[in-house]
């Protein structure tokens, strides 16, 4: 399969060019109804915005632009996050464009970048990760749904949880154990699967805010070609960790707490509370962490632009960009009182607002992508070299 | 020994199955355990002898409710038995009380109060809705929200304005001009907004009438009412807790049951200490309104109650989410629905921050005494 030509050395625009561009691009193109959507929506729901964007090139900043990608600059691809944030637009498969797309390019074959990455940009295949199982969730390491060849395929048993949106994957990428030997971490290999086979049974699982997106994924001798393996037999776990540059201070972006953020100064105005001073110093405390937040993550995204490294006092980010949209959240269910614990959209005099819905779904932050407590076991063993 | 009933009602009441059906539907408890409990005698434990109640005082309430709280069960009793009893009480209309209270206590009746409006608050006097005079008796317009039982309620009290001032009004639930609609709560109960055109109310039905005093009993009403609501929330954050606590020696990752790391088990320590301090505060608080502490004094130890139990229970559950990991975000496991009845239990009768506010202004009132 082909790569889209690329239309435009986006990196030459100046970034006020760049940022208009993008502004208007998604402005003209974001569905209003799919805007700030209080669920993570379906496919069929959002596959005409991930088309649209796909067909101008749009749906990969990251990537370089030999594979599809805009090759965005960081600094670039700042603006393009911060754009896309502005104009509310929903979240699509991402999967794919996150995680497996620049796996792929920093691990993969050469024939496995030709095949999968244009049916990711072209929406025909759609990935899920399937990493987490019942009883290897932080530790993933101890995983062990396994896999075996038979021939010129692997055989692939076992379970998987936690799955997002598996229901509409098409694909998923999976670590697996084909080693029981030797220690837990040599012996997984990252395998690429089609989940349209019989032997994968998917089962959604409704989460606390009562959406369906997370699924356990059954397993039952679930067949792979060879060449699905990523990187070499057993080396999964170095596969998986391949991340790009930008991908790696994803998780600690301010962009949740800032929407949480704007969300609760919109019913700060409309209920009055910004004439009681109790409240406004909450209020501030709370804005100076969003911002401080915002600070930390643009101290390490210069970091990047200027072509820097870092190691793992990125998880500084993560830990306080999640418990901080919690912490708004909370002032956000506290500061509305009685209307604070209503479910759906609250009218609070003119303006209907969801309260509690981000409240709950921001208890996930610090669950997943490694938990709060997980990041600080890192900061604590690799950053602050404490004994174990 | 009535813990050990309780407890023992809940032991074998408790389904959260049934708790998750009837979320989102009218009156969000079931029927047949609501009779259960009246057959126990439990709706007449705060109403006197003279209106055929036990007669007993908050110490036995708190008990019951805490322990249905741990099966989160308790859902009719504070704003029926406390918050309605409590007020009906204090009325002024004897005929009225007698009907009421004695259906209250037996079980036959659900009376509710209908007292806040627009975004809630604690200022019960706060209210537009009016008691308009006519010939036959006064005429209610307005609009109330919040009003918790609603679903199941056989009328309301209604808390209304006139010249004179404020006043509380009984009104049958199905009377002309009456209409009444559900928001839903965090935990799939709902919260009843009752809406008043021009609700006919004869003299016979008026519990208090209106003066600069009329919502004085509703006020006291309202405080000991957040005080069993406190007794429910521990009960939620016991179990809650408990919970917690037996995932966390069971669950093993790296190697270990994840209760044995450090940093886990000082999380739930201190999730431990926010537990006893609204256990203690409670038991002072309960202690204070059952023995005749002044006004002042009953008022700053409710409203610490409250806010102690409603900061106590919402961290305790969002963190029991926290340690339990992916499966604590799910809707298929328990420890949610905990985290969502905490949340309705701190919002409803004022929240923290509210009663922390309360409580700074009885201080310097206090203090100017
Ligand atoms: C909304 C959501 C979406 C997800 N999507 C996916 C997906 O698409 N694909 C996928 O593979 N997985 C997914 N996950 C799973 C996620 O990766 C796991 O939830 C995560 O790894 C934590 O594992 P666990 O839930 O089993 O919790 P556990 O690891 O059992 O942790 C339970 C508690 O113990 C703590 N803990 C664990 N170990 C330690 C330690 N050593 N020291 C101190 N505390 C510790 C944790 O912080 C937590 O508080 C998702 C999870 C959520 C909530």
């Amino acid at each position: 399969m082909d790569f889209p030509t690329p239309t435009q050395d986006w990196n030459a625009m100046t970034d006020e060019e760049f940022r208009r561009r993008a502004a208007d691009l998604f402005g003209t193109h974001v569905p209003r109804h799919l805007c700030h959507l209080n669920r993570r929506p379906r496919w069929a729901e959002v596959k005409d915005w991930y088309m649209t964007m796909s067909s101008h090139g749009w749906l990969v900043p990251g990537w370089p632009v030999e594979y599809g990608g805009m090759g965005l600059s960081p600094a670039k691809f700042l603006i393009y996050v911060e754009e896309l944030e502005r104009s509310g637009a929903p979240r699509v498969m991402d999967q794919g464009l996150m995680n497996l797309g620049p796996v792929l390019i920093a691990r993969g074959s050469e024939a496995q970048r030709r095949k999968y990455l244009p049916r990711i940009l072209s929406g025909e295949h759609l990935w899920c990760q399937g990493y987490s199982e019942p009883n290897a969730g932080s530790d993933l390491a101890s995983l062990r749904t396994e896999a075996h060849l038979e021939g010129d395929e692997f055989v692939v048993n076992g379970q998987k949880i936690w799955t997002s949106v598996a229901f509409d994957a098409t694909h998923m990428f999976a670590l697996v154990r084909t080693d029981k030997t030797v220690k837990k971490q040599a012996g997984i290999s990252f395998l690429m699967i089609d989940m349209n086979q019989p032997g994968v049974t998917v089962r959604p699982i409704r989460n606390i805010a009562g959406h369906e997106e997370l699924c356990e994924v059954f397993l039952d001798n679930v067949r792979t070609p060879r060449d699905c393996l990523v990187g070499g037999l057993n080396e999964g776990w170095q596969v998986a960790k391949a991340l790009l540059g930008f991908e790696r201070i994803w998780s600690g972006s301010p962009r949740q707490s800032i929407l949480a953020l704007l969300r609760l100064e919109r019913f700060a105005k409309l209920s009055g509370k910004m004439d009681d001073a109790g409240f406004v110093d909450r209020l501030t405390q709370i804005k100076m962490d969003v911002l401080d937040s915002a600070s930390a993550y643009d101290r390490f995204a210069q970091i990047m632009r200027t072509g820097g490294s870092f190691g793992f006092e990125v998880s500084v980010l993560k830990i306080w960009a999640t418990e901080t949209c919690q912490r708004v959240t909370e002032l956000m269910v506290e500061a509305a009182g009685e209307a604070g614990t209503l479910t759906g959209d609250v009218d609070l005099g003119g303006e209907a607002i969801d309260i509690l819905y981000p409240f709950l779904e921001c208890r996930a932050f610090t669950i997943y992508g490694g938990s709060s407590q997980v990041q600080r076991n890192i900061l604590a063993k690799s950053v602050l070299n404490l004994p174990a | 020994m009535l813990r050990d009933s309780a407890a023992d009602f809940v032991r074998a009441s408790t389904d959260h199955k049934r708790l998750r059906k009837l979320r989102g539907t009218s009156p969000g408890y079931d029927a047949a355990l609501a009779r259960q409990m009246g057959e126990l005698g439990w709706f007449g434990i705060l109403v006197p002898e003279q209106y055929s109640g036990l007669g007993l005082g908050f110490a036995a309430m708190a008990v019951v409710v805490q322990e249905l709280g741990k099966g989160l069960l308790a859902d009719p009793m504070v704003p029926i038995v406390v918050l309605a009893g409590q007020t009906l009480r204090r009325g002024g209309n004897e005929a009225l009380k007698e009907r009421q209270l004695s259906g209250l206590a037996s079980g036959s009746l659900a009376p509710c109060v209908a007292w806040q409006e627009g975004l809630g608050g604690l200022d019960a006097s706060a209210i537009e809705t009016r008691a308009d005079a006519t010939g036959e008796g006064v005429r209610l317009v307005g609009r109330k929200r919040f009003v918790a039982g609603a679903g199941g309620a056989t009328g309301f009290l209604v808390t209304a304005k006139s010249a004179r001032g404020c006043g509380i009004y009984w009104v049958e639930k199905d009377a002309p001009g009456l209409k009444v609609s559900f928001e839903w709560r965090a935990d799939g109960t709902p919260s009843g907004v009752v809406e008043l055109d021009g609700v006919l109310v004869p003299p016979a039905s008026v519990l208090t009438a209106p003066s600069a005093q009329g919502l004085l009993g509703l006020e006291r009403a309202i405080e000991e009412a957040a005080v069993m609501a406190s007794a429910e929330m521990l009960g939620v954050m016991e179990a809650g807790l408990q919970m917690t606590l037996e995932y966390m020696r069971n669950r093993v990752q790296f190697g270990k049951p994840i209760g044995s790391f450090q940093a886990l088990q000082h999380k739930a320590v201190d999730l431990y200490v926010q537990q006893e301090l609204a256990r203690a505060v409670l038991g002072e608080a309960v202690q204070a309104l059952d023995g005749g502490a002044s006004g002042a004094e009953s008022s700053m130890i409710a409203s610490r109650c409250k806010s102690r139990c409603s900061d106590a229970g919402t961290r305790i559950t969002r963190e029991a989410i926290q340690l339990h990991g992916a499966i604590g975000f799910t809707d298929e496991y328990d420890v949610g629905l905990y985290l969502k009845r905490a949340l309705v239990l701190s919002g409803w009768l004022g929240n923290a921050s509210a009663h922390r506010r309360r409580f700074a202004a009885l201080s310097a009132q206090h203090a100017e005494v």
